[in-house]
């Protein structure tokens, strides 16, 4: 705790620091001038100098003051004279006689109209002359002028203003906006420094709130989406809390997160759990806690500043390699209270089957006869399976039927029974988005007020967001609050305090975390109840609710299932909260040097509850043991090794679960940061900036399970000590905690030199210190570095001529910059266990070798170089123009070793990479004539990576999935498929080149023979970008945004087994599939095996192999209409009367239609990865949007 | 100003140092060995989870072709004695990786107590960590080095001798000769064993006895030595270490009841009771990452009807039925239930995970059998055949010492060898080879004793391991060769 001391150290001084600001008050009748100024003297503590000969002093006046500023007493008392005064350092006011004429002192605010805050860097000068001034941080500014001058306001992307001074006076000016150039802002917010655009020299995109906000999407990050050239937003899933995955210009890292480090106000926004992209994709239950972004009311945000490059990060260092989104929050204004309310009211539509190629219930009950008579729906196989639909009911009816009474069955086993039981089904054409999904009605609330005088400014902002969900089984609220303010101590002394916080409750489907099966080749997840996999995988044929309108029941897991009974028994429910607090102080130390402190404390706690009630599948599987068979075959029986002869047992005779798991994180934020900006001349402009910061992060996760939960019996607990015993037989425990601890201490200091605003250069270092490598000191600092520069040649004299350029600026940077990476093992990694032991009185701790000590273990770095340009000419087109080279090196992998040190695997720094790629953006106003513009927004961005160095041994299955994997000379996540060869004439099942590079139907998936796989093309896509039309005519405009991808691959959901139920869904390229030899030569759709097939085909699994072959691959490429907007602005007119200011109403379709895809997606959604758990797709969705403001 | 600076830099002195002691804070609940309890809990990872009974079975003579059983390259590639190809689980690389594990573990073990404040205070942990790095590279040496012989070994390239924790990203290793690395075993051997203590395994528990079987004990100890030391050809000291574990004890009730309580086991409870702390024949126990629990009577390479027949009837030396009772699937796998596959699973739910095998490494059958060994070696056929008749007289059904007990003549018309010594050591082999079926200890016989294995597949190809053949040595796994910088083995 040394540090805290050494922070509180400089706060000290600052107490000292006033200004004339002192007040007075005095009454003085018909004395002299000398007489008052003696008066004063007493009064004030200040003292007088002046020339004794001064006729004036003798002049007689008059004056009452009361509480006054010394200043302005003494202007009143020589008003009439021809003295004046000027105050000197410490307390002394020197009287001396006017020069003629007199200068005035003006003073004012200079805001922009379209952020409605303040304008630093503004320039402020006096027509006609060459002097003048620059607006501070604050957009303020102080000049003294001749009476009668004429100031002109002027800044880049603002119309000029000028305004005639005649008296000393306070002009508060907001400039307008100049033309209609998009992302025209003219000053970059880093989170370190306000720095003028045209002296910035590093790669960055500012987004006002008009650029980014799209209404009725609720995660900031979502609406990232297209709006900056070199950020790449997919979403992998829709669900509320899930963070899409997002790239700043691509991956940096084979093994690491890639995640852009989130900065809000000044301060690093942590994320509550490490959710890395191959986990977002997962679906499971802790990916809706992985956003942090998602408590963010996004009325609350001003802009969004993205810094893409080593330049513009550099003051990030060694955290910064995935850039840095930079978000600064809306502050109090000066001026009466301004209360806006924004209300958005959306609906989600129901997804349909007309966008799905899923068969229809005649189709599917057809195939079904098809697979009965090859013999796979089998009576007495049947009866003993797991799960079934229509057929197994239909044998268990015949079965059990008997009605003892009547001596009859009430379904005799006769073709003619049979089929008419089955005909019920055939014709049901259950719509299952229609039983699971509803057109939910979504509704955000938000209101903020905005208030301040000169001194202190307030901003307090609350928002409540409710989703009554798109299906049966989610809802989600929100609950937002925003409070900051300002105060201005004195003219060098402010601090500032902010408070948000936010509270989430939400309900999701039951979930287990999903297993991979690498034997067969696919993802398990065992209780599967997500609404949209199950809609889509399960067979039209079976009914939600029988003849009676009563929950009709098949069979999962040995135990009765029905999708609406599960999804009200069986359910998570999240309960979020965060609360941050955060000090800002600046103290004006001179009047160039400044200190400023940040100090940051957020506090997260997050609980998880997996309630699974007593009669859910779920338990109820547990308890599935009505036969031998089933008693042997269920999974969820426990076998006691301690009576070895004996069948497995029930070990949950009573309840349900109630399962938990608790996410907390606290973090703490300290800065302390001297700047020093300092002009030699007008032309030479230095600023350096020096401090250093520090950074805490505690998580902890902890989980119990209860086994035995009675729901329906007061929530009595009934547990069986079997089951205790069969965990812990199993290597599980009942509960765990685990925890990590994050420091960071860093040191940075910069230095930018500007001459005459043409050519700026800028240097940056940064040291990092982190724990995270492990105890080991020497790994665990790490100096980055920087240089750029910019060249504004728009200043050159040459271009003087050149009317049509608006600006032109050159930019270059080159730098370092890095990122812990995945491993741990500076020193040695002991991680205490249990012995893996059948039997419990055998069972000991043990304590493994985590990681070996790795004395070379270090940061994963990259250069990267930058060069770009912008430009904006006829005041109607902007370029903006990056292209960058990255370097990148000392990147953790996997490796195998010789397996001598004990270590047969080890993650060290050796993998390299290179990657490339360019930002363009490009904004004109196409049209503006007679009130009626349109404004165009084109955003491009390139990305392609490639690996050059990584020695890892990936098998079939790491390379085949739909998240592709990482291997020498591709790019970081590349997709590779099975080659198929065509389907086998004999029999219609697929055939392939093999892990031995010979043609069969067994590929063994585990194999590290990958050398046979065909490379698809990369799973992230190499470019990304977003194309937006706004056309405004008077009160109304239009809004259309598109956005697109392309250049990679995706891995067709898996439809194809070696054996199917019938339960499940086929696609309707079933329809076409092989059927009779000779289909081979116009179809690859593989037959559905039939017994003899399969017994052939023994423990090999052609048709998973299939669903991972190169007949399963559909290209990525896709245009997507994301939003279309019509908003209507009541015309001032008619809100004159009215108490409000402003308002306006908008209709926004979101996600409406996907213009262009790969044909053979089949409706599937590009971007999403259908994983079950969880995870949904973005739904389509209309918004009305009402902004009011007071 | 001189003030001013020097201030500047006691402050800024004072902030690293501050924050060298912040960044000191351990990034996650890691363990570490700060207590004696703790290195002893290392210490329980400081034997191989890697099992060698896969491939020595496929390697040696008690399998045959079962046609129609469970192909898969770790059972393939040793019945045609090629390279491996696999490098997962139950397979030479996978062994290698395993054994040196366990070395890393004992490694830090010592380290922890070499800087401890007291290190005799840690004895019976530095006993134990000395004799399982000592066995580890004994393993290691027996399987990827040439057999120890007197002649050669100060000359045959050995195994890499870690002895100190690996500290960089990639380290280079030297193979020195096979007879420093017997050496060093030695030294460890000899140094470890008088440190050994029982008591200090399993704590106050009560089951602190099962968890001794998973541990050196004192026995396990001496029956290392006694399998060392009859490898190394001293067969004093065999003696020496076999009395240490048998005598004083009613020897037969340390032998596995084959003739009495196994007779009424069923499979299940067989597979259970075999590898089973409680049994005490188990000397030392492991828990191992393999499938051998479920392949081992379902790979194709594995003991058949003919081998069967050769092992349980031919070459039986007790000319009597044996009590071990053998099962045969259909696709004429003959087998003695003697493993259960421990199947942890990834997840509460799922279907895959990881298979455990716990295999016994040390018996006192096999100490006994050492004993046998070595009084044949020194001439001592009395006392030999003895020992090998009160080990028949557990074994055979309706035992009857007239019967059933060996004697020169029998073994001479049996294996038709003149020399006594030579039939005796072979009747001995002999009860070896069908005790230790598919425990892989068969294959260390042949290397041994320079035997010529013949390997005929269902079609009728033979082919024959001459003595001197250099696939007898398995070969270093590729990127200890590539990356640890070690010379491969000859081929």
């Amino acid at each position: 705790m040394k540090i805290w001391l050494l922070l509180l150290i400089p706060v000290g001084v600052t107490l000292a620091g006033t200004a004339h600001s002192q007040n007075l008050s005095l009454e003085l009748k018909d004395v002299t001038i000398r007489q008052a100024l003696h008066a004063i003297e007493r009064e004030s503590g200040y003292s007088f100098f002046y020339n004794d000969s001064f006729k004036d002093l003798e002049k007689k006046i008059s004056l009452t003051a009361q509480n006054e500023p010394i200043s302005d007493v003494l202007g009143r008392v020589l008003s009439n004279t021809l003295l004046t005064h000027k105050f000197l350092e410490g307390k002394l006011i020197v009287i001396v006689l006017k020069d003629a004429p007199e200068k005035i002192r003006v003073r004012g605010q200079v805001t922009g109209i379209d952020i409605k805050t303040s304008l630093p860097g503004v320039n402020v000068t006096v027509k006609g002359t060459s002097t003048g001034t620059v607006t501070d941080t604050n957009g303020e500014y102080v000049i003294d002028v001749d009476p009668g001058a004429t100031l002109v306001f002027s800044f880049v992307g603002y119309i000029s203003t000028e305004v005639k001074v005649t008296a000393e006076t306070r002009i508060d000016i907001e400039l307008e906006v100049e033309a209609k150039t998009l992302n025209e802002v003219t000053v970059v917010s880093t989170g370190y420094q306000e720095v003028d655009k045209r002296l910035f020299t590093g790669a960055v995109v500012t987004l006002g709130s008009k650029d980014f906000k799209t209404d009725g999407t609720i995660d900031v990050s979502r609406m990232l989406q297209g709006r900056a050239a070199g950020v790449s937003v997919q979403n992998v899933s829709g669900t509320f809390g899930a963070a899409p995955k997002i790239r700043v210009r691509g991956a940096t890292s084979i093994t690491g997160d890639n995640k852009p480090l989130w900065v809000v106000d000044n301060v690093v926004l942590e994320d509550v759990v490490n959710i890395s992209a191959e986990q977002l994709t997962t679906g499971d239950p802790n990916t809706l806690i992985g956003s942090s972004v998602a408590g963010l009311n996004s009325d609350d945000i001003e802009s969004i500043t993205i810094l893409k490059d080593a330049s513009a990060t550099a003051l990030y260092g060694a955290r910064a390699k995935d850039g840095v989104i930079v978000i600064k929050t809306k502050r109090g204004r000066v001026g009466k209270p301004v209360i806006s309310y924004t209300g958005n009211f959306s609906t989600y539509l129901k997804p349909s089957y007309d966008n799905y190629n899923i068969l229809n219930s005649v189709d599917q009950m057809s195939v079904y006869a098809e697979m009965e008579r090859k013999g796979l729906l089998n009576h007495s196989d049947m009866v003993t399976q797991a799960n079934g639909g229509v057929y197994k009911k239909m044998y268990d009816l015949i079965n059990s039927s008997y009605n003892e009474q009547t001596d009859q069955f009430d379904l005799l086993n006769t073709p003619q029974e049979r089929r008419a039981f089955l005909q019920r089904y055939a014709t049901a054409n259950t719509d299952w988005f229609d039983k699971l999904f509803k057109n939910s009605f979504v509704q955000e609330h938000s209101l903020g007020v905005s208030s301040g005088t000169k001194v202190s400014q307030l901003y307090f902002s609350t928002s409540y967001y409710d989703d009554n969900g798109w299906t049966i089984a989610d809802h989600v609220d929100r609950y937002t609050l925003n409070a900051n303010a300002t105060f201005k101590l004195s003219d060098k002394v402010g601090f500032g305090l902010t408070a948000n916080g936010s509270s989430r409750t939400q309900r999701v489907p039951g979930t287990v975390a999903r297993q991979v099966d690498v034997v067969e080749g696919r993802y398990n997840r065992d209780f599967d109840i997500n609404p949209f996999s199950f809609a889509l995988n399960t067979s039209r044929v079976l009914t939600a609710e029988d003849e009676a309108g009563n929950l009709e029941y098949f069979t999962r897991n040995y135990a009765p299932f029905n999708i609406i009974k599960e999804s009200q028994t069986n359910y998570i429910d999240l309960n979020l909260l965060d609360l941050r607090l955060q000090g800002d102080f600046n103290y004006q130390v001179t009047k160039d040097l400044k200190y400023e402190f940040v100090g940051a404390v957020r506090d997260v706690r997050t609980t998880t509850e997996h309630k699974v009630g007593d009669d859910s599948n779920m338990a109820e599987a547990y308890r599935a043991a009505g036969s031998q068979v089933i008693r042997q075959g269920n999974k969820f029986l426990y076998y006691n090794p301690d009576f070895p002869n004996l069948d497995p047992v029930v070990v949950l005779p009573e309840g349900g679960f109630y399962n938990r798991s608790d996410d907390q994180m606290r973090s703490y934020y300290v800065k302390n940061q001297l700047t020093w900006k300092h002009a030699f001349g007008t032309k030479h402009h230095v600023n350096l900036v020096g401090g250093h910061e520090i950074r805490m992060i505690d998580r902890q996760n902890s989980y119990n399970n209860g086994y035995g939960y009675q729901f329906n019996k007061g929530g009595v607990a009934f547990t069986d000590y079997l089951i205790i015993k069969q965990l812990l037989e199993g290597n599980f425990n009942y509960f765990g905690m685990g925890y990590t601890k994050e420091r960071y201490a860093s040191f940075y200091a910069s230095a930018n030199y500007s001459f005459n605003d043409k050519y700026v250069l800028n240097a940056t270092t940064r040291m990092d210190g982190s724990n995270k490598l492990g105890e080991a000191r020497t790994a665990r600092w790490l100096p980055t570095w920087n240089v750029s520069g910019a060249w504004n040649l728009d200043a050159e004299n040459f271009m003087n001529g050149v009317r049509a350029v608006d600006y032109l600026t050159l930019k270059a940077g080159y730098g370092l910059t890095a990122n812990v990476g995945n491993a741990t093992n500076s020193s040695v990694v002991y991680r205490s266990g249990t012995t893996p032991h059948p039997h419990f009185d055998e069972t000991e701790s043990q304590i493994i070798i985590d990681g070996l000590e790795n004395q070379d273990l270090t940061w994963e770095k990259q250069y990267e170089l930058n060069v770009g340009l912008s430009t904006g000419f006829f005041n109607r087109f902007t370029v903006a123009f990056d292209y960058y080279n990255r370097n990148h090196f000392d990147l953790i992998s996997v490796i195998k070793t010789s397996g001598i040190g004990g270590e047969p695997y080890k993650a060290i720094n050796y993998a390299d990479m290179k990657s490339y790629g360019i930002d363009l953006t490009i904004g004109a106003t196409v049209f503006d004539r007679r009130g009626l513009t349109w404004t165009t927004n084109f955003v491009y961005s390139h990305n392609q990576s490639r690996i050059t160095n990584l020695k890892n041994l990936p098998r079939i299955y790491n390379l085949v999935f739909q998240d592709g994997g990482a291997q020498q000379g591709y790019p970081v996540r590349g997709l590779f498929s099975i080659d198929y060869k065509g389907l086998n004439p004999e029999n219609g099942v697929p055939t392939f080149i093999d892990h031995d590079g010979k043609p069969g139907t067994n590929v063994f998936l585990q194999s590290l023979n990958t050398q046979y796989l065909k490379y698809e093309g990369p799973v992230d896509p190499t470019y990304t970008g977003g194309f937006s039309n706004t056309f405004r005519y008077k009160q109304l405009s239009l809004n259309v945004f598109f956005t697109y991808q392309g250049g990679n691959k995706i891995r067709l959901n898996p439809a194809f087994k070696n054996g199917y139920s019938d339960l499940d869904a086929m696609p309707r390229e079933f329809l076409d599939r092989w059927i009779t030899p000779g289909d081979e030569k116009y179809t690859d759709i593989p037959a559905i095996a039939d017994l003899n097939v399969l017994a052939g085909l023994s423990s090999t699994y052609p048709y998973n192999t299939y669903n991972y072959s190169t007949a399963r691959v559909a290209d990525g490429g896709f245009v997507r209409m994301r939003t279309i907007s019509l908003s209507y602005a009541l015309p001032s007119k008619i809100i004159a009367g009215t108490t409000f200011t402003s308002a306006s109403i908008s209709l926004t379709g979101t996600n409406l239609w996907l213009v262009y895809a790969d044909k053979k997606l089949y409706g599937q959604d590009p971007e999403f990865f259908s994983s079950g758990g969880v995870a949904l797709p973005v739904p389509r969705q209309i918004t009305l949007s009402v902004k009011l403001v007071l | 100003m001189k003030k001013k600076v020097s201030i500047l830099i006691v402050a800024s002195v004072m902030m690293m140092t501050g924050c060298d002691d912040f960044l000191s804070e351990t990034p996650d609940n890691r363990a570490s060995l700060d207590s004696k309890e703790k290195i002893a809990e290392l210490l329980v990872t400081a034997y191989p989870e890697a099992n060698y009974i896969p491939f020595c079975e496929a390697l040696s003579d008690n399998v045959e072709d079962n046609f129609g059983g469970t192909e898969n390259v770790t059972n393939a590639d040793p019945w045609f004695w090629r390279d491996a190809s696999a490098t997962w689980q139950d397979s030479p690389e996978f062994y290698w990786n395993g054994c040196y594990t366990a070395i890393a573990a004992a490694n830090h073990a010592l380290r922890a107590i070499e800087q401890s404040s007291d290190p005799s205070f840690y004895a019976a942990q530095k006993g134990e960590a000395l004799l399982a790095r000592a066995y580890s590279h004994f393993m290691l040496v027996s399987l990827f080095a040439n057999m120890y012989d007197p002649q050669t070994a100060p000359a045959d390239p050995g195994i890499p001798y870690v002895t100190d924790p690996e500290t960089v990203s990639l380290k280079t290793y030297e193979r020195k000769t096979v007879e420093y690395v017997y050496e060093m075993i030695e030294k460890d051997l000899t140094k470890g064993l008088p440190l050994v203590d029982d008591r200090s395994y399993g704590g106050s528990g009560t089951n602190a006895a099962n968890l001794a079987r998973f541990h050196f004990t004192r026995a396990a100890a001496h029956a290392f030595a006694s399998r060392f030391y009859l490898f190394k050809k001293d067969y004093a000291k065999v003696i020496e270490h076999a009395n240490a574990v048998l005598d004083g004890n009613d020897i037969p009730s340390l032998l596995r009841p084959w003739t009495t309580t196994y007779r009424t086991l069923t499979s299940n409870e067989l597979t259970l009771t075999y590898t089973r702390s409680t049994e005490k024949a188990n000397l030392l126990l492991c828990d191992t990452q393999s499938n051998w629990g479920t392949s081992f009577n379902q790979v194709r390479y594995s003991t058949g009807a003919a081998r069967r027949e050769e092992i349980f009837f031919i070459n039986n030396p007790a000319l009597g039925n044996y009590a071990y009772s053998t099962y045969y699937t259909n696709t004429g796998v003959n087998f003695v239930f003697k493993f259960r596959e421990h199947f942890v699973r990834v997840g509460m739910n799922a279907t895959t995970g990881y298979s455990y095998t716990i295999i016994p490494l040390f018996s006192t059958e096999e100490v006994l059998l050492n004993r046998a060994e070595a009084y044949a070696m020194q001439v001592q056929f009395h006392e030999a055949l003895d020992e090998m008749n009160l080990f028949i007289s557990t074994r055979v059904l309706n035992y009857d010492p007239d019967v059933h007990n060996v004697t020169f003549n029998r073994l001479y018309n049996l294996y038709h060898e003149t020399d006594n010594k030579k039939a005796i050591v072979r009747g001995i082999l002999e009860l070896r080879r069908v005790e230790f079926l598919h425990e892989g200890l068969r294959w260390f016989d042949i290397l041994r004793h320079k035997l010529p294995v013949t390997h005929t597949s269902f079609d009728g190809q033979s082919t024959t391991l001459s003595p001197n053949d250099p696939r007898r040595i398995l070969q270093i796994p590729a990127e200890a060769i590539s990356v640890g910088g070690l010379r491969p083995n000859p081929r």
